[in-house]
């Protein structure tokens, strides 16, 4: 039953949220969160109570596999599925999705990497998918080891099952003191960071195409393995998958396969002067890889920002190799588009400099793609919502 | 004329985009008519003894650690310096090449000793931000900038001079014993920094100085974007 105090809580933040929206400061979701653990700061632990929860987290591809998840869940029980949305990951966030509605049992939520310990204590999830580490945010996060560590001091028990992709040296240590460990081997693929053990600091020996140690890590053997020639977002595809079926879906075989082959990335189409932007997200050096990859008109603009979420650092613009966009028109923009304009003039790809989004299109003419940092993309999103500012925590 | 850049362990010192330190020199050396050959040096391989520059950048502590015994182990950095080669050196690469560092578990190690700074272990804040110090040396437009992120503070032994002294951040975090607020190391053809950003991507006036130090003086040569850049973030951070 719900508490008195639960039930004031929850007004008290759809009101606010309700007013957020209404003001056309934004879409609610986290101003309504603030508001309800304001009011009964317990409000998680007891939203969660009796609920099947997974959380899916990790450095690239949280949003977009978090709702993959959840429409792959709810098509295999026949059940309605609460989620997150708009990539909100923090407490308030949760909150929110949590209150809105109560009485669904399922529920898949975007953690970020960082909450995820308080975010396993408060939920009590069932299942948490861990779909990747690599550098990323290097000021708000500091090193890629820190998180492994934050993790492996909180997985410990076996009250939860964890779904890992074991070619990733930093989850396979993550995961190396948790009771129940689902493994997922796509073949093995040299991490850009892991030139040493996340475990024992010894050199990994890489000359395979997977990892190996002295220290016995990554010894244990994967349950699930799949196709090497996988992409990011078909891989997470697979690590959905897995999950969806430990909850209690049913996916056969070939609609898994189907699943995996039109696995879904983070694009968005924004219209810009009357012209269609499809428009990838990328934040670090391992999503600027996989969105340069996937470039295929002739213009392409890239606006680079380095405001809170996007990791106040740009020096990693110099670990991304752009010589797929050698023979391209290339404009740059965004809060840092000398940095970006400087480090592609240096690797001998002709760039142009616009002020802003909208004059960067009119350079570009038509056939045009973009790839956009966090803050970036959230700015187009809420230009094509007509709403003041983008909410939302970090993707 | 031609020119050896050596950059050593990517794998590990390598975190912050280090690698556009050397891209940099490569490209500014180029522009004045130097053939550039870069070398790569991977764990485990020799260390050349015959390069001009070596480029070591920053990482996290464990691998700061793996890669210090290895170059104590293999020797050829110490020998190139010995013989008057040029260091340019980010972070925990610039701990590294000093007297004493902690290692991974806090431990205070050896370091290889090519110049004379102690960095310590302390459980103050971690240094993270934008730094903003001016250079030691007289130049037209003296003001630099970088992003520094570390935890250790860098002493300056006696008569070591910094690379420039902070006029916004923190730098080496602790005043050495004749200087104030210090940033960085640069004796004779050695510089160390805690500036990534990277530093000569952002500061074009440095990697001209590092490259002096191997090759004498330098043609004229007025790179737009590397010039745009280095402003927008002096005007942007310092007024």
């Amino acid at each position: 039953m719900k508490s008195a105090r639960l039930a004031v809580a929850t007004f008290a933040g759809n009101c606010a949220g309700w007013a957020s929206q209404v003001a056309g400061r934004g879409r609610g979701e986290t101003i309504r969160g603030r508001v309800l653990l304001a009011v009964d700061p317990s409000a998680l632990s007891k939203l969660a109570a009796n609920r099947d929860i997974v959380l899916v987290s990790g450095t690239n591809g949280k949003t977009t596999t978090t709702a993959n998840l959840a429409k792959i869940l709810a098509d295999g029980t026949d059940e309605s599925v609460s989620t997150s949305e708009f990539g909100a990951n923090m407490t308030a966030g949760i909150a929110s999705v949590l209150m809105q509605q109560p009485a669904h049992r399922l529920v898949v939520l975007e953690c970020d990497e960082l909450y995820l310990p308080a975010m396993y204590d408060a939920l009590k999830p069932k299942v948490i998918v861990l779909l990747n580490l690599s550098r990323d945010q290097l000021h708000r996060t500091g090193e890629v080891r820190k998180i492994a560590n934050l993790w492996q001091n909180t997985f410990t028990g076996d009250d939860v099952t964890l779904v890992i992709d074991r070619d990733d040296p930093f989850l396979e240590f993550a995961a190396n003191q948790a009771g129940h460990v689902l493994r997922v081997s796509f073949g093995g693929r040299r991490h850009p960071d892991a030139a040493t053990c996340p475990q024992c600091a010894n050199l990994l020996d890489w000359t395979t195409g997977d990892y190996a140690c002295n220290c016995g890590l990554g010894s244990t053997l994967a349950q699930v393995r799949a196709d090497h020639r996988l992409n990011g977002p078909a891989r997470n595809t697979v690590l959905a998958i897995e999950a969806a079926r430990l909850m209690g879906a049913i996916v056969p075989v070939e609609l898994a396969s189907d699943l995996t082959a039109q696995a879904p990335d983070r694009i968005a189409k924004y219209d810009v002067s009357g012209v269609s932007v499809p428009t990838r997200l990328a934040k670090n050096p391992e999503s600027w890889r996989g969105a340069l990859a996937g470039i295929t008109a002739s213009n392409v603009i890239l606006s680079v920002n380095a405001r809170g979420i996007d990791g106040l650092d740009t020096s990693w613009l110099w670990d991304v190799d752009y010589s797929p966009l050698k023979g391209k028109t290339v404009i740059c923009t965004g809060q840092r588009r000398l940095d970006a304009a400087y480090r592609l003039s240096v690797q001998g790809i002709a760039v142009e400099v616009a002020q802003d989004f909208a004059h960067a299109v009119e350079i570009a003419g038509s056939d045009v793609e973009a790839i956009a940092s966090y803050t970036a993309f959230q700015d187009l999103a809420a230009a094509q919502l007509g709403i003041k500012g983008a909410t939302g925590g970090r993707s | 004329m031609s020119l050896t850049i050596v950059r050593l362990y990517h794998d590990l010192l390598g975190t912050y985009g280090d690698q556009g330190n050397a891209e940099v020199l490569v490209h500014r050396a180029q522009a004045r008519g130097i053939d550039v050959e870069l070398v790569e040096v991977t764990p485990h391989e020799p260390v050349p003894t015959s390069g001009d520059i070596y480029l070591l950048g920053g990482g996290e502590d464990g691998p700061q650690t793996v890669a210090l015994e290895m170059l104590r182990t293999d020797g050829g950095l110490t020998a190139a310096v010995n013989s008057g080669a040029s260091v340019f050196a980010v972070c925990a690469g610039f701990q590294l090449i000093g007297t004493r560092l902690p290692n991974s578990q806090g431990r205070t190690i050896d370091g290889l000793g090519l110049v004379d700074v102690e960095t310590i272990y302390t459980d103050e804040p971690r240094c993270v931000g934008e730094l903003v110090i001016r250079y030691s040396q007289t130049i037209t437009q003296p003001i630099m900038t970088g992003f520094e992120n570390h935890q250790g503070r860098s002493v300056l032994g006696a008569g070591v001079t910094p690379l420039g002294h902070v006029l916004s951040g923190i730098g080496n975090g602790r005043d050495g014993v004749d200087c104030v607020r210090p940033e960085g190391v640069h004796v004779a053809k050695v510089f160390g920094t805690y500036m990534h950003g990277p530093a000569l991507v952002r500061n074009p006036a440095l990697a001209d100085a590092v490259l002096e130090g191997a090759c004498g003086p330098l043609a004229e040569y007025v790179d737009e974007f590397a010039e745009a850049l280095a402003a927008e973030r002096r005007t942007t951070l310092w007024p």
